[in-house]
């Protein structure tokens, strides 16, 4: 079966790390686009379409909490991974309840990457096929109305 | 801790220093019937003895005797033994004598022919003072326990917060350094470099890169995961069960070394972090397997109480010398070698345990083995998990 790459958007501050886990992510056969910062990660999802951003918790500017709430509201499809080199799983947490798909503390196990970005894909893949169905269903139901 | 002296009536343990011998047996005969304990001593160097042996509450002391004066004994008395109260009696001719005695730190005189109600309440008197010294002693004690206490418990979360920042910091370049080892193994496995010259020295090399990451990933992650406040929730926990589990972990590395495993379990629930609670049963049976040897014993224990549960985890391993006692608890300490311990284990527990409102302590005899037991309040308020204001 051929793979079908998925779109990642890596963002964080630290620039190297971003480079090693994007060459990674590439030879695994994943469409990877790099931002160092929540504004440039905004900037990228209006330009370019996006499965799956890995965002870091803490940056300067705009942090990822706050890049968080602005990417479920502007792109809610787009699934997010949390990042943190923080130890407080609290605002992991907080950015769960705030509809990031998971968290991953630093250094992460690549394994575990790629186990969740597989998942926070399906899961885009899912619900873009329920919203087709749906949209199929109302235009059925338009056209067919008496 | 208590430091109310007056818990249950003592008796009030008197010296009756007279050398006329028929006075000093009326007196003590009727102090006895009202419940003092009553020695007796004919003159001061009598009374000297008798207090180098036993403890004395108040000597009754007649000033005027034969050979050692009354005055001169209480001035040794004062000096050797500051928490005994000495009454004087003096004749009805020397109350002056009396007063220099109060100067000279008698609690009080009487005048003889003394009447037996008034040295009664004199000696009750006397008796109080020393109660109250007592409890004042007892209490000042006690303060200053809290206080060591809590310059312990500063310094350990100051310790604690630094080596969380410090872990924090170094997160990120340890991400670094994993991707790009990951990186370099991924290319080493490719087409391109399969006739690399001495490809399996850089695969050796990358293996311990990889293997130093891991190991610095798990010290930072323990010491962040004791500062992580959150994902606390607490539950009815039965703490057989909890302790079980963890026991369980264990079993059969104490199997392999030959260590027995003696559970005294009785029911008591908790209403408690589970999570944090077998983290620290996890890290308090790990220590104890790691410090006993084949043959030994680890017992495991759980209490009921009306307002704390108990566990303890004894074993019969080596035991911890009295010059570590007070840093086991600190973050890095460990006795294992390089690289298999973390010195974080009883540093997290003890945080873990605080955070609980629980307490944990520890005795050990060198050789014989150590004993921690923690206390757990059957009711944990922890802190209220923060909501989201959007939900």
């Amino acid at each position: 079966m051929i793979k079908i790459p998925t779109r990642v958007l890596i963002v964080d501050d630290e620039k190297d790390f971003v480079e090693m886990l994007g060459l990674r992510l590439e030879a695994a056969g994943e469409k990877v686009t790099a931002a160092y910062n929540g504004r440039e990660c905004l900037k990228v999802l209006e330009n370019k379409s996006v499965d799956v951003v890995i965002l870091d918790i803490r940056m300067p500017g705009i942090d990822g909490i706050e890049t968080l709430k602005e990417i479920k509201q502007r792109f809610p499809l787009v699934e997010v991974i949390m990042l943190t080199g923080h130890g407080s799983t609290e605002s992991a947490v907080d950015g769960m309840k705030l509809g990031a798909f998971d968290y991953l503390l630093k250094p992460a196990d690549f394994n575990d990457l790629t186990a969740k970005l597989n998942a926070a894909r399906k899961r885009k893949d899912e619900q873009e096929e329920r919203i087709r169905k749906a949209e199929a269903r109302l235009l059925m139901r338009k056209s067919g109305d008496v | 801790m208590n430091f109310c002296a007056n818990q249950k009536p003592e008796t009030v343990e008197v010296l009756l220093v007279d050398d006329e011998e028929h006075f000093r047996e009326a007196i003590a005969k009727r102090l006895t019937r009202r419940g003092m304990s009553v020695a007796q001593a004919a003159d001061g160097g009598q009374c000297l003895e008798l207090l180098a042996e036993k403890p004395i509450d108040v000597v009754v002391l007649d000033v005027k005797m034969p050979g050692m004066n009354g005055i001169d004994v209480l001035r040794r008395i004062n000096a050797d033994y500051p928490r005994t109260e000495v009454i004087l009696l003096t004749g009805h001719a020397t109350t002056a004598d009396g007063v220099d005695g109060i100067k000279a730190g008698a609690f009080d005189y009487l005048t003889k022919p003394i009447e037996l109600e008034h040295l009664a309440n004199k000696i009750h008197q006397a008796f109080e003072k020393i109660q109250r010294l007592k409890a004042a002693r007892a209490e000042a004690e006690y303060r200053k326990n809290i206080e060591r206490q809590m310059i312990i418990t500063e310094r350990l979360a100051s310790l604690g917060t630094m080596a969380a920042g410090v872990a924090h910091e170094i997160n990120n370049p340890l991400a670094i350094i994993k991707e790009s080892a990951g990186w370099l193994k991924l290319l080493l496995a490719g087409e391109e470099l399969r006739d690399m010259a001495r490809r399996g020295d850089f695969e050796r090399a990358l293996d311990k890169i990889e293997k130093s990451i891991d190991r610095a990933r798990r010290i930072t992650h323990q010491l962040l995961g004791f500062v992580a406040k959150s994902s606390s929730a607490a539950a009815e926990v039965d703490l057989a069960e909890l302790l079980e589990e963890a026991v369980q972990l264990i079993a059969p590395a104490a199997d392999k070394k030959g260590v027995r495993i003696i559970r005294k379990y009785s029911a008591s629930s908790v209403f408690s972090d589970p999570y944090q609670l077998r983290q620290v049963f996890h890290n308090l049976l790990t220590n104890a397997m790691y410090a006993t040897g084949s043959g030994g014993t680890i017992t495991v224990a759980v209490e009921d109480g009306a307002e704390a549960a108990r566990i303890a985890v004894s074993d019969t391993g080596q035991g911890i010398p009295p010059e570590n006692m007070h840093k086991i608890f600190e973050p890095f300490f460990t006795t294992k070698p390089p690289g298999e311990g973390t010195g974080l284990g009883l540093f997290v527990t003890r945080g873990i345990v605080a955070k609980l409102g629980g307490t944990i302590e520890v005795d050990s005899t060198l050789g014989r083995g150590s004993r921690f037991r923690i206390s757990l309040p059957k009711h944990t308020a922890l802190p209220e998990h923060k909501e989201s204001t959007s939900s």
